[in-house]
């Protein structure tokens, strides 16, 4: 039988890593919000549940994939270093993936899917953004979507402000026509019920 | 000494009393020393069953809260707050490991605390940061941290959820096309856990809740971590377990137990009934085998592997512990339920080599159709009701299921029905009035 004192060493340092995966995430995520690189990416949202965490804004991101070079292989599920760049209109878009990370500028890190030639010839992978949710609370969750969706316009421009460092990103917040959500909402009280 | 023996024997004092087995005195003491302990241990239980069920709502209605989403408190408030119930739980738990690990109502309850609260951070910090990606993700964080658990803290009520939860994320991620192969080692986790069990009390209520846990985890994970490259194999690893299950819980259990103390073979026998029958059609036998083997999509190689693997050990299993731990006149009913072992073995490669599916449905009624008329034979010589009953129900389902499946009309699928309702009801009266009969004459 275990004594009380190992028991509670080892109790100690389960409990340990569960602080630690939990705060680490804290940590990791205040210092791309506070220090990081600020970037807009085009998205397309809609309203799920999850059980756990809530109610949220799913985010599609208008881009999913970026180019590679002809030469590099990937095993699907693999990381690469994809930096990122600024478009015509100030938003961000992704430019050529690599295995390594690239020695200046900021780059995201992420997963890969599968590499394709697009109509042209050019390869390009698909990626998968680690930032996929952008959670709310349960009643503003729903109206946020309408947001998007609903005007009689057809279809609101949406976006995210994304916080980047060490290839880490981080959503800052979630704009409809360049507003930030919760003060659209605030605007828009009567159209968005 | 279980809960009922305990019942049997005092039920069986008044007898042994007055047939001067032994005295007034010897049974009033027999009376005091095991009535007394089997209410202590009853109360005992109670309290630990509130003491689980207090914890789970108490921190299923924190992860609710959470889930509303406090947006106006502000990121550094919402981290801290994620971060309390975390920490509070497992100072409460430490308190119990240092105070009062011997009381399993303290251990269970402030366990199942902690693993609802190690939930409740990830969620909020994941909400407060809109980061952790899909479901899938949060629940493998989750059951990885919930892992060393049961164990450590001797917990069956924590094993429970870490089960459900892995079984949980192994669906999740099964539908985005992910792979599983990691299942199976973090679910071995739990094994620590279960020897502690089995070796304090096997016929305790703990055992056979954790039992409960493990079987259901067990059926829902083979056919999740399966890989299905050679089609129909599924068929031979489910037949193997389900019978591994019947033998498993033959071998463990005494006669006097219920049925909520014998997990394995209610499920085993659930399962292979429910099993059979989705067999009894041709479609499951369709291009099954080495003849079909999937090329077109990408496939995991250890993970194709581990299916031939099961496919042959999970039968193989079963049929060593009916030739090694059954007793082939005491076990005859549990052995009749794995006969489906040896047919699919022969069946399912002459299938395969011939591509006729028939072969496979008719032998799967046919199996059906034999053991549902045998388990009714054994009910009554043994003179269970319980038993005849399954096997009525095992037929009937068979002809009802046949019925549905085949181009008779109304009128005879209605006279069918009500012919089957009738022998049910007829059989049932009949037996109920024989088994009176009995008793009274013993009497």
């Amino acid at each position: 039988m275990m004594g009380r004192r190992l028991r509670l060493a080892l109790f100690t340092a389960v409990a340990l890593v569960q602080i630690a995966v939990a705060g680490g995430a804290i940590v990791r995520s205040e210092l791309a919000l506070r220090t990081g690189e600020a970037f807009r990416f085009h998205i397309q949202p809609v309203d799920p549940v999850d059980a756990f965490r809530g109610r949220y804004v799913a985010i599609r991101f208008a881009i999913d994939r970026a180019p590679v070079a002809d030469d590099l292989e990937l095993r699907p599920k693999k990381r690469v270093f994809v930096p990122i760049e600024i478009d015509a209109d100030g938003f961000a878009i992704l430019g050529q993936a690599d295995v390594d990370p690239p020695a200046s500028g900021p780059y995201l890190r992420l997963r890969a899917g599968g590499i394709y030639p697009d109509e042209e010839g050019n390869r390009f992978v698909w990626v998968t953004m680690p930032f996929r949710r952008y959670y709310m609370d349960e009643d503003l969750a729903p109206k946020a979507e309408r947001a998007v969706w609903g005007g009689r316009r057809g279809q609101r421009e949406a976006s995210v402000s994304v916080r980047v460092r060490d290839g880490i990103g981080v959503i800052e917040e979630l704009y409809v026509d360049d507003v930030p959500i919760h003060q659209w909402l605030a605007e828009n009280a009567s159209e968005s019920r | 000494m279980g809960h009922l023996s305990i019942r049997w024997l005092l039920s069986e004092l008044p007898n042994l009393e007055k047939d001067g087995v032994i005295d007034g005195a010897a049974a009033a003491r027999i009376r005091a020393h095991y009535g007394e302990s089997a209410a202590f241990s009853s109360s005992r239980l109670a309290v630990a069953v509130f003491a689980v069920f207090g914890a789970l709502l108490i921190g299923s209605g924190v992860i609710l809260l959470v889930a509303h989403n406090w947006e106006h408190l502000g990121r550094g408030t919402r981290a801290a707050i994620s971060m309390t119930p975390l920490l509070v739980s497992q100072i409460f738990v430490g308190w119990v490991v240092l105070k009062r690990f011997g009381s399993t109502a303290w251990r269970e309850g402030s366990a199942t605390l902690l693993a609802l609260a190690v939930a409740a951070a990830l969620a909020l910090v994941d909400q407060t940061y809109h980061t952790g990606g899909d479901l899938e993700s949060f629940l493998w964080r989750w059951a990885l941290l919930l892992a060393p658990l049961p164990w450590l803290l001797n917990s069956t009520a924590v094993a429970m959820i870490f089960l459900a939860a892995l079984t949980w994320w192994a669906g999740a991620a099964k539908v985005e096309g992910s792979e599983v192969l990691w299942l199976w080692p973090v679910a071995a986790a739990v094994v620590p856990h279960v020897i502690q069990v089995l070796r304090s009390d096997r016929r305790g209520l703990r055992a056979a809740n954790l039992q409960w846990a493990i079987a259901l985890f067990v059926c829902v994970a083979a056919g999740v971590s399966l890989e299905n490259r050679v089609p129909g194999l599924w068929i031979v690893v489910y037949v193997g377990l389900f019978a591994l299950m019947i033998t498993l819980g033959a071998v463990n259990r005494r006669d006097e137990e219920g049925l909520w103390r014998r997990p394995l073979e209610a499920v085993g026998i659930t399962g292979s009934v429910v099993l059979w029958l989705i067999l009894s059609f041709d479609e499951p036998w369709r291009h099954i085998g080495w003849q079909h083997v999937r090329t077109t999509e990408s496939f995991h190689e250890v993970a194709s592997w581990v299916d031939v693997l099961l496919a042959v050990g999970l039968p193989l299993a079963a049929i060593a512990v009916m030739a090694l731990l059954l007793d082939r006149r005491r076990h005859r009913f549990q052995l009749l339920w794995c006969l489906s072992v040896p047919l699919v073995a022969v069946v399912w490669p002459v299938v395969a080599a011939t591509d006729s599916e028939w072969i496979g449905a008719v032998a799967l009624n046919l199996l059906l159709f034999g053991v549902g008329i045998a388990t009714i034979g054994t009910g009554l010589k043994t003179q269970s009701l319980a038993t005849v009953n399954l096997g009525m129900v095992v037929v009937a389902t068979l002809v009802v299921v046949r019925f549905f499946d085949s181009g008779f009309g109304f009128i005879l699928k209605g006279l069918a029905f009500i012919l089957v309702g009738i022998g049910f009801l007829v059989t049932n009266f009949v037996l109920s009035r024989r088994l009176r009969a009995t008793v009274v004459e013993d009497r």
